[in-house]
């Protein structure tokens, strides 16, 4: 039946394996950080009753938090069930597993540990505007600069390319950290023009004056370039090579040779070198919800990489699963999307999907 | 950033395509190549979004020149705010003062006890009597009456998880002699407050300890609110206080706002103390702000460029700063006040450390100057044995004599000597490296592992020249740095062999019988594997052969000793440790690290002015100094 319906056949078949990633991802996602024997509960239990010297009060606040994060097994009534001894029962890694999988469905990710009595989902609302606003523009706007710079340097050669390409090449080869630091150093510490940590001016309370926006936009400055600059030289080289390879193909000297103006050859080159950038814009942009780590770092943005790397380190399992399968979700979903849209935008694969010409 | 690679020579083949898209699909390919610059329009807004507008008060920015930006205290973004949470958030953290207060300060720098909630306390064989100021008040204008005190204390008895609970190890009851002999005055409110003292366990100095360390709260904002989650105090926990309503507080200041980024307060024009306790002055900074960073370098940046005014932070080589105007409390070395004194505990069940002479010879084999000059930067005193300060308050009970009788210090020839006598033979390498120990009968001896927190990377540096340091002596010994998450459950029940921890840091009245304590009670015993709270090396187990009565004696006996009773006291304990040497004591320390920059406010304390003890403000006694310092240019 779906044989009619080639294009529709293919985005069932893509999601179906999509979902099959997606579950063996989830898989990993739980059982990794439990493979350590790191025991989080353990550290908040020790620091809830460092002090506390009574062994009566030592277990029943360990019990109280094995309840809160579901460790040990309750009855209907929510009442811990117990053994002979009066000692809790723990709960299995498969039931718990099964507990997780239940709750994240439901949208529930739980609450963390290590920010008790936090939940993760408002630890990730209170990180995603963060990560968000330090990297989609720079990579959206190091993305559109990049490429077309990399076209003109293609197309123009000559002085524009000798001294853009070496350029292209050394600031996608620096490491993001690299850039980062040197950025601070002269320009926050050295210089004192830019502020060197921070998202605003720590005497502002947020808010959509005209004050907070600039001063925002102040503080921006150093970590939007730190980014900015590697997409834009990696971009670049990208372009500049797929263009070159255009430049050289018949329907360009064809066109060259019909007398079309410059621009409109470029931009015949331009949309046919942009389909695996726009690829890579689009995975980009998936996985960028992982949060730019070393750069929050740097000045200290708490966005979702520092999120994920404070939970990692206090073995915050709720915060970790629940920041995995965030990235995992949309990691998947801009995969999925530009397997849809390369075949709806390119003719050669959509004919390969669809079994060749209808 | 990431790039994927891209085969070209999947486009060799090239094709046109045999007929013109369908109109629909042009359009998407026209939206698609919009789509960037449609996202790069949204991305504005999710900018925008990322710094939205959140509760705050009317004034939504704070002038330079009326807030105090302090640091070092609060570390990852706020989750609550709840007093009785074990580990809420700046300034609901144990020891500040800004919010709910205590019924008195400690003075770190005189010893004594300073009115706060209590104007004074007497003292009787059983019991202290606390009085109240008679016009404490909290920010909704209830009187602070013994009946919130009351309320507090007894919280502890009830709910044995939370941080006041220990005390009534201490306590037999907390009573309010006027509302028992009906004497309240009319029209006014009970201010006597009496603490009967457990008679098992007799001692006041932890009681002095609670005075200082326990916050008061209102009784009539908290019973409802528990009363309303039906006295589960797990439930009651999960209230973050972060509404006005609950937070109704006695102290200086009051919540402004609280985001991921900062915790602002403002202050409380109307506070009881201004009048009572200051001559009606105001405290100087409007605003306290506290941002929260992720690292010591963005403290230390932040208070060189003058956006931090106080930090507790630790800044290596603090003398490059002062040119820009960053202060300590001494201009000199050691440049802090030390109160605090890291060091190894060892098992002393696991051999070989449960030979004295192990222990003694280890005392002597680690480069005290080394840990002192390259480790902390050279903030501290000299180290002398022992477990009571040599400067200070405690030097009073120091004794000379003593540390050279039975104490150890950096003398290698020494250490060699003691192993040699003990049987102990190192076997080197032809590079004159360590390869193992061997026993009197020519067994290798168990190489001894040191656990330490990965990244605290002062006290990584001290393992690694206290690893050298033994390893030169002829110790087999060798560092193990471990995640945050182990080292507490390993500190706690006993598995390692030497582990690095402060005992009892807080300068508190109890010093230096709570530090002694913390190092040798072995008042809850237990054995390696279940979790014990003091001496985690398990040392003087009283069920074992070799038991010293006469420390637990001791320890038990100081806190009710006075003058010079209480001075023979300590200095035997203090004797008795450096024979039995249970812990490696390495160097002294500062509680809290407290520096300032005096770009915008001037008048900090330090040693040539110490009006205030060198505490971050808001920090136990540290708030007195907010009465004191000034903006620049104003008087």
């Amino acid at each position: 039946m779906l044989a009619n319906y080639p294009t529709l056949r293919h985005i069932l078949g893509r999601a179906g394996w999509y979902f099959v990633t997606f579950l063996v991802a989830v898989t990993i996602n739980f059982f990794l950080p439990r493979l350590g024997d790191a025991n989080p509960i353990d550290t908040i239990i020790a620091r809830a009753s460092a002090g506390s010297s009574d062994a009566v009060a030592q277990k029943k606040i360990a019990e109280s938090y094995l309840k809160e994060f579901r460790l040990i097994q309750l009855d209907d009534q929510g009442e811990i069930i117990r053994d002979a001894k009066g000692d809790p029962i723990k709960t299995g890694l498969a039931e718990q597993f099964v507990s997780y999988l239940v709750m994240s469905l439901k949208g529930d990710l739980g609450t963390s540990i290590l920010q008790y009595p936090k939940k993760v989902s408002e630890i990730i609302k209170d990180a995603l505007p963060w990560t968000l606003t330090l990297q989609l523009p720079t990579i959206i706007f190091g993305w559109l600069v990049g490429n077309l710079l990399g076209a003109l340097a293609a197309y123009k050669r000559g002085v524009f390319d000798r001294v853009l390409y070496p350029l292209a090449l050394l600031a996608s080869a620096v490491p993001a950290f690299c850039v980062g630091i040197l950025l601070v150093y002269v320009f926050g510490i050295r210089l004192e023009w830019f502020p060197a940590v921070g998202g605003y001016d720590d005497s502002m309370v947020p808010n959509l004056s005209w004050e907070f926006i600039s001063s925002a936009s102040y503080y921006y400055v150093l970590p939007f370039l730190s980014i900015f600059l590697i997409v834009l030289g990696g971009q670049a080289i990208g372009m500049r090579s797929m263009c070159i390879y255009e430049l050289g193909t018949d329907y360009v000297k064809y066109a060259k040779l019909l007398g079309i103006r410059e621009s409109k050859i470029l931009f015949y080159m331009f949309r046919n070198a942009m389909l695996p950038q726009l690829t890579g814009l689009a995975l980009a942009l998936g996985a960028m919800v992982g949060g730019a780590l070393i750069t929050e770092m740097i000045f200290s943005y708490p966005g979702l990489g520092m999120a994920v790397l404070t939970a990692i380190q206090g073995n915050d399992y709720s915060v970790i699963t629940g920041c995995t399968l965030l990235v995992t979700v949309t990691v998947l979903i801009a995969n999925f999307s530009v397997d849809i849209l390369v075949g709806l935008l390119d003719p050669r694969i959509r004919a390969a999907q669809g079994g060749g010409s209808k | 950033m990431r790039r994927d690679s891209f085969d070209t020579s999947a486009f060799t083949h090239r094709e046109r395509p045999k007929r013109e898209p369908k109109p629909v699909l042009r359009l998407l390919r026209r939206r698609a190549l919009l789509a960037p610059l449609l996202a790069a329009g949204l991305c504005l807004l999710g900018g925008l979004g990322g710094c939205k507008p959140k509760k705050a008060d009317s004034d939504s920015s704070l002038p330079r020149n009326q807030t105090l930006y302090i640091g070092g205290r609060q570390w990852g973004p706020p989750s609550s705010i709840n007093p009785l949470a074990p580990q809420p958030d700046w300034p609901a953290i144990s020891g500040v003062k800004l919010m709910y207060e205590t019924l008195f300060f400690y003075d770190l720098l005189t010893g004594k006890m300073v009115p706060l909630l209590a104007e004074s306390y007497t003292e009787t064989p059983d019991s202290f009597e606390v009085l109240l100021h008679e016009k404490a008040r909290w920010s909704d204008g209830k009187p602070v009456t013994g009946e919130d005190i009351k309320y507090t204390f007894d919280l502890g008895k009830k709910h044995k998880d939370i941080p006041i609970a220990p005390i009534w190890t201490y306590l037999s009851a907390v009573r309010l002699p006027e509302v028992e002999a009906g004497s309240v005055p009319a029209g006014g409110h009970p201010r006597r407050i009496l603490f009967e003292f457990n008679k098992e366990k007799k001692n006041p100095l932890v009681v002095l300890d609670a005075f200082e360390e326990y916050r008061m709260l209102p009784k009539h904002v908290i019973e409802p609110l528990l009363a309303s989650v039906n006295g589960d105090m797990n439930e009651f926990l999960k209230i973050k206080f972060h509404d006005p309503k609950q937070a109704v507080v006695s102290g200086p200041y009051r919540i402004h706002s609280i985001e991921n980024e900062k915790i602002a307060l403002v202050r409380r024009d109307d506070y009881w103390g201004n009048e009572v306790l200051h001559g009606g002055k105001l405290p100087g900074p409007k605003y306290i702000v506290h941002p929260v960073y992720k690292s010591n370098d963005h403290f230390s940046i932040a208070l060189q460029q003058g956006r931090l005014d106080v930090s507790s932070t630790f800044i290596p080589r603090i003398w490059l700063k002062q040119p820009k105007g960053v202060g300590t409390w001494f201009s000199k070395p050691p440049y802090y006040l030390g109160s605090a004194i890291p060091m190894l505990f060892l098992n002393v069940t696991h051999p070989p450390l449960n030979d004295v002479r192990m222990r003694r010879a280890m005392g002597f084999s680690i480069n005290y100057t080394d840990i002192r000059e390259l480790a902390v930067s050279g903030y501290s005193e000299p180290l002398r044995p022992g477990l009571i300060l040599p400067f200070g308050l405690e030097s009073k009970y120091f004794s000379e004599e003593d540390a050279k009788k039975y104490g150890t210090w950096f003398d290698v020839d020494r250490a060699k000597q003691l192993l040699k006598e003990a049987g102990y033979r190192p076997v080197w390498n032809d590079k004159g490296e360590l390869v193992e120990t061997r026993d009197a009968q020519g067994n290798k001896v168990p190489t001894v592992y040191i656990k330490s927190p990965t990244g605290w990377t002062d006290w990584e540096s001290i393992v690694r020249i206290v690893v050298r340091s033994m390893r030169a002596a002829g110790i087999d010994a060798r560092e193990r740095f471990v995640d945050a998450s182990l080292f507490w459950g390993a500190l706690y029940t006993g598995t390692f062999d030497m582990i690095m921890w402060t005992p009892h840091s807080q300068p508190t009245p109890s010093k230096p019988w709570s530090r002694m304590d913390y190092v040798m009670a072995t008042a809850d015993f237990a054995p390696e594997g279940e979790k014990m709270f003091k001496n985690f090396g398990r040392f003087n187990n009283p069920k074992a052969p070799g038991y010293v009565p006469r420390i637990d004696e001791l320890i038990q006996t100081i806190p009710v000793m006075k003058g010079e009773e209480l001075a023979k006291g300590l200095r035997e304990l203090n004797a008795l440790f450096m024979q039995y040497q249970p812990t490696l004591p390495l160097v002294y320390r500062a509680d809290q690290l407290y520096e300032f920059s005096t770009k915008v406010w001037e008048g900090f304390p330090t040693s040539e002015n110490p009006y205030a003890p060198p505490q971050v403000p808001g920090d136990r006694m540290g708030t007195e100094l907010l009465w004191h310092i000034r903006a620049k240019g104003t008087n």
